[in-house]
């Protein structure tokens, strides 16, 4: 198992920048904490030590194994979802976690992915050179499932996060061209329907979104005040923990969904950029692990990995900027939250695995790389 | 299973063509991800920088609270520092208005709390509709501690409520001459738009009257600013930075604090007044309206019906009697008739007049009170007496033009000078007056009338105090002043009540002390009307007076009348006889005759006033020296 090359091929840099955002979360969240009245960020520490042990547990077996399995993790995945919503410990109006004794954990967040691969592995078993809209009923089936009963919680955000994943994967597994215009003329024409679907607090979140200013102490306050934030910081920030917006409970959510406006407020744009800067090389790496995968299975997984966490960063940063609606997102590895911490360390193990384990197709046509590391 | 993992590990490598489509794919992912994260770095560029001061000022405003600290307002006190009215502290419940976000529900939820109608809250919030939305309204002004502990203990659910803290009023000695003193109420946005108190702001308590108001700005002091921190739930953090308010000065008054309650439990129960001056200064020493009305009834705000009651028509209870009304001098104007007699020799101290009761001018029959008559009458007699018809005489000899010139004299008609707005004048009737008045010329039955003190003359208490205060002196008329002196936070004192002389009074040593000595016998002889006001150990000089209400034909027994048409008793006088050092003025509304109404209630005044000076009693010297001419006729 132990073979030279396993350390030849280890993407070092990849679990380098994990770490530096790791201490950053660490550290963003010490401030967040005195501001939220409660120490998470050390038991945000146990949740990164749990994360890397299943990491490199996740690195020892070969990731090609998932393909098997993936049945029993959808399986899973889809019980754990329904008992959520019978036996799930509801918070802030939306039964999201499922209480194992010792430890709470969110099955919608693990779902993220698990749906990865369990639609990596579809599209790999499927193998077909490109898909057209009729050849997508049987994954969208797989995925409207958990996004549906995701859905009910209710968690918004998480479902479409799925939607989003699904659609990344679609388009890995070369989707038409004309598929996607079908799909997106069909969306206009529903979206007056889906409005009618959305919960009441759902509706005002997206009314005040498009216009924050018109209820500031109302629905559009948290998008408000974390603009407040963010813009406040500056260029070179507060300073660390002297964050007003923060640490004076102007800020909602400190610890999770708005650890970004922390960040921000008390690091300026420059540490801003900096964590933003972590991120994208962290995405570029999962893109590269994901073209240099010399089978399918491997650059589904890596791309679908890549995706889940792009997605979480694009809507939690354009939240708190003020760029989207307020849903419920975490930051990978910055909002604090054990279930979140565990699926991006997961992911990020499963990254770290396709990668290792190209040497065992090396002989194979070589890669030109796409020069994005 | 292990079957499966083999098959599993058996994974389908890619060819060539795809290989280059997965890399154009990706790279199209990439330039995705890097358009993304160019917008993002966009957004903070232009939140964190272009708009990064905008920003950076709305954070400090979130939580940066101005709050305006009141200054305590200066103490009121007597002439030996004994507190008339202090501070304490005085809850205020307040609504932020820019702070509220269900307007209806907080103004149901309050009114149950405070129990208070729901209308009264939205009144108030209605009236500062003009004033800046962060500026707090004051709903309930000087709640009890039970209000505001509820109020406390909901205030997470009532956004925009505040309790504050500012100093009020305290009357350590309860309702302590109120009319005086004057209260406080809250500025009217009227008051703030015409700039009546140029330093308050709206929800501020200021002087509406009295002394409160004619030293508002002393009073006031200055207001100090605590700038806070404040959390998104408004609770305070830290403070930022504090300007202390530079507190009220201290206004000291002439009054005595036991004179003052002894005159006012003597008229409690009573329409009236009661002024009693130095007659050597001319400070003011007690100074009681009655009835009188809680000053602290105006801070907290008043229901209908206490309006109403204190806006009574027939007792008047916030006007200062003492100096706002004015009243027929009844026979107390006959010093002046004395005085002016003597002076202008029209009389001698022996000449003498017959009283029958009756006196006949033309076709009219004018009579004397006492209408059995008084017989032979002199001077002395008359006044000790009070006999109607040797004023007449006298009246008639002197003319109404020299009985204007001696009223005038003596401090009638126009105002006493002192530092109080809205005294009146008082009226002393010329032809002239009579003629622009009436359009008709002078009569000689209204200067008889003149001559005893009814008719067109009018006086305020405190004309005749003052006047009675010149007599006692032996002639110098001073002006009547309350303010003895103002200390400032320093202990800095400026002393203002000094004695100010307006004018002597036109009567020799001789004709005044002749004059004395019959206001002497008004008390102490056996048939003088004032004997209700002998004191054990003092001599007092006073005279009595009765003033007419309605005419003298529809006069009854004025014990069977009604209240309202009973005569104002007078009682003015002065003590000690030899040494005077109290002239007190009383009149009582509607009381009947001033020797057996209005005389008593001077009596306590002066038995009081010579307590305080020596606590032994005082013995009652034997002989009265000069004193003992011309008892009778």
């Amino acid at each position: 198992m132990f073979d030279r090359r396993f350390v030849e091929n280890f993407d070092w840099w990849l679990l380098l920048s994990m770490l530096a955002i790791m201490v950053i979360g660490f550290i963003n969240l010490n401030s967040a904490s005195a501001a939220a009245g409660y120490s998470f960020q050390w038991k945000q520490l146990q949740w990164y030590v749990i994360g890397m042990a299943g990491m490199i547990i996740v690195l020892l077996m070969d990731y090609r194994i998932l393909t098997v399995y993936s049945v029993y993790i959808y399986l899973a995945t889809i019980m754990s979802l329904i008992l959520v919503l019978f036996l799930g410990k509801s918070v802030g109006g939306s039964q999201r976690w499922l209480s194992l004794g010792f430890i709470n954990l969110q099955p919608s967040e693990l779902a993220k992915l698990s749906m990865v691969i369990v639609l990596s592995s579809y599209f790999y078993h499927d193998d077909r050179p490109q898909y057209g809209l009729l050849d997508l009923w049987r994954p969208f089936i797989l995925i409207i499932i958990p996004v549906l009963l995701i859905y009910l919680q209710p968690d918004l955000g998480t479902a479409l996060l799925l939607v989003a994943i699904f659609a990344s994967l679609v388009y890995i597994a070369r989707i038409k061209w004309t598929a996607v215009l079908t799909v997106l003329g069909a969306i206009m024409a529903v979206l007056p329907l889906g409005w009618k679907l959305l919960q009441s607090y759902q509706k005002r979140r997206i009314e005040t979104f498009l216009n924050p200013e018109s209820d500031p102490f109302g629905a559009g306050y948290h998008v408000l005040q974390s603009k407040i934030a963010v813009g406040s910081g500056q260029l070179m920030g507060k300073g660390y923990m002297a964050g007003t917006q923060a640490h004076l409970n102007f800020l909602p959510e400190v610890h999770t969904d708005f650890a970004f406006s922390v960040w921000t407020e008390e690091w300026g744009f420059i540490g801003a950029m900096v964590l933003l800067g972590v991120y994208f090389f962290i995405l570029a790496r999962g893109l590269m692990i994901a073209q240099q995968s010399k089978e399918r299975f491997g650059t589904f997984l890596a791309f679908g990995i890549t995706a889940m966490i792009f997605w979480q960063v694009v809507v939690n940063v354009g939240m708190v900027t003020g760029l989207m609606p307020v849903v419920g997102i975490p930051l990978p590895l910055i909002s604090y939250g054990g279930s979140s911490v565990m699926t991006t360390l997961i992911g990020l193990g499963l990254l770290l695995n396709i990668r290792t384990r190209r040497f065992i197709f090396q002989g194979g046509p070589t890669s030109k790389g796409i020069g994005l590391s | 299973m292990k079957l499966g993992t083999k098959i599993a590990l058996r994974l389908k490598k890619f060819d060539q063509e795809d290989l280059e489509i997965n890399r154009h794919l990706c790279k199209g992912a990439a330039l995705f991800v890097l358009a993304c994260f160019i917008i993002f770095s966009g957004r903070l560029w232009y939140l964190q920088v272009v708009k990064g001061a905008y920003f950076r000022a709305r954070s400090e405003r979130n939580r940066i609270k101005y709050v305006r600290i009141q200054a305590p307002r200066g103490k009121i006190l007597d002439r030996s520092g004994r507190l008339l009215a202090g501070i304490e502290p005085s809850f205020n419940v307040c609504i932020v208005r820019k702070d509220i976000t269900d307007p209806e529900e907080l103004i149901i939820k309050l009114s149950s709390l405070l129990k208070i109608p729901q209308a009264v809250i939205r009144a108030r919030l209605f009236e500062s509709v003009d004033q800046p939305e962060y500026m707090p309204v004051v709903v309930l002004r000087g709640a009890d501690w039970n209000a505001v502990s509820r109020v406390e203990a909901h205030l997470f659910e009532l956004p925009g409520v505040s309790v504050e803290v500012s100093p009020g009023r305290k009357y350590p000695h309860g309702s302590i001459a109120p009319q005086l003193l004057g209260y406080l109420g809250e500025v009217s946005l009227e008051e703030i738009r015409k700039r009546r108190y140029p330093k308050a702001m709206p929800g501020d308590l200021v002087g509406k009257c009295g002394v409160e108001a004619r030293f508002e700005s002393e009073l006031s002091g200055l207001r100090g600013q605590k700038r806070l921190e404040v959390d998104a739930m408004g609770r305070l953090v830290g403070v930022v930075d504090e300007r202390a308010p530079v507190p009220g000065q201290d206004i000291y008054l002439t009054i005595d604090l036991d004179l003052q309650q002894a005159a006012e439990r003597a008229l409690s129960g009573k329409v009236g007044a009661v002024v009693a001056i130095d007659p050597n200064t001319g400070a003011i020493l007690a100074m009681a309206s009655s009835p009188k009305f809680d000053p602290k009834a105006f801070a907290r705000g008043l229901s209908r019906k206490e309006w109403a009651r204190l806006n009574d028509k027939v007792k008047r209870p916030l006007q200062n009697k003492t100096i706002q009304d004015r009243y027929a001098p009844g026979s107390t104007f006959k010093i002046i008739m004395a005085a002016a007699a003597l002076q202008e020799h029209v009389v001698d101290p022996s000449t003498r007049f017959f009283c029958s009761g009756r006196f006949r001018l033309g076709r009219r029959v004018f009579r004397c009170w006492d209408w059995r008559g008084h017989g032979q009458t002199n001077l002395y007699k008359a006044l000790v007496e009070s006999c109607d018809i040797y004023f007449y005489n006298v009246g008639l000899r002197l003319g109404i033009d020299k009985i204007v010139k001696y009223a005038r004299a003596f401090g009638l008609g126009e105002k006493t000078g002192i530092d109080l707005p809205g005294e009146s004048p008082g009226l002393v009737p010329t032809r002239q007056w009579k003629l622009s008045r009436f359009k008709e010329p002078w009569q000689k039955g209204e200067t008889l009338n003149t001559s005893i003190g009814q008719g067109f003359t009018l006086v305020t208490p405190l004309q005749m105090a003052r006047m009675m205060a010149a007599v006692a002196n032996n002639g110098t008329l001073y002006r009547p002043f309350y303010l003895d002196k103002i200390v400032g936070t320093g202990g800095t004192g400026r002393k203002i009540g000094k004695p100010t002389v307006q004018g002597t009074l036109p009567v020799n040593k001789r004709n005044l002390g002749l004059i004395k000595r019959a206001l002497v016998g008004v008390v102490e002889d056996k048939k003088g009307t004032g004997r209700m006001c002998r004191i054990n150990g003092i001599i007092v000089a006073g005279k009595t007076g009765t003033a007419q209400v309605i005419k003298q034909a529809k006069r009854r027994q004025s014990e069977k009348m009604a209240w309202k048409f009973k005569d104002h008793a007078w009682f003015i006088a002065y003590a000690p006889a030899d040494r005077p050092q109290l002239a007190v003025a009383v009149l009582i509304e509607h009381g009947g005759h001033g020797g057996s109404v209005a005389a008593p209630v001077a009596k306590a005044v002066f038995e009081r006033w010579f307590q305080i000076l020596s606590p032994r009693p005082l013995l009652r010297p034997e002989k009265m020296a000069g004193l003992d001419m011309e008892r009778h006729v």
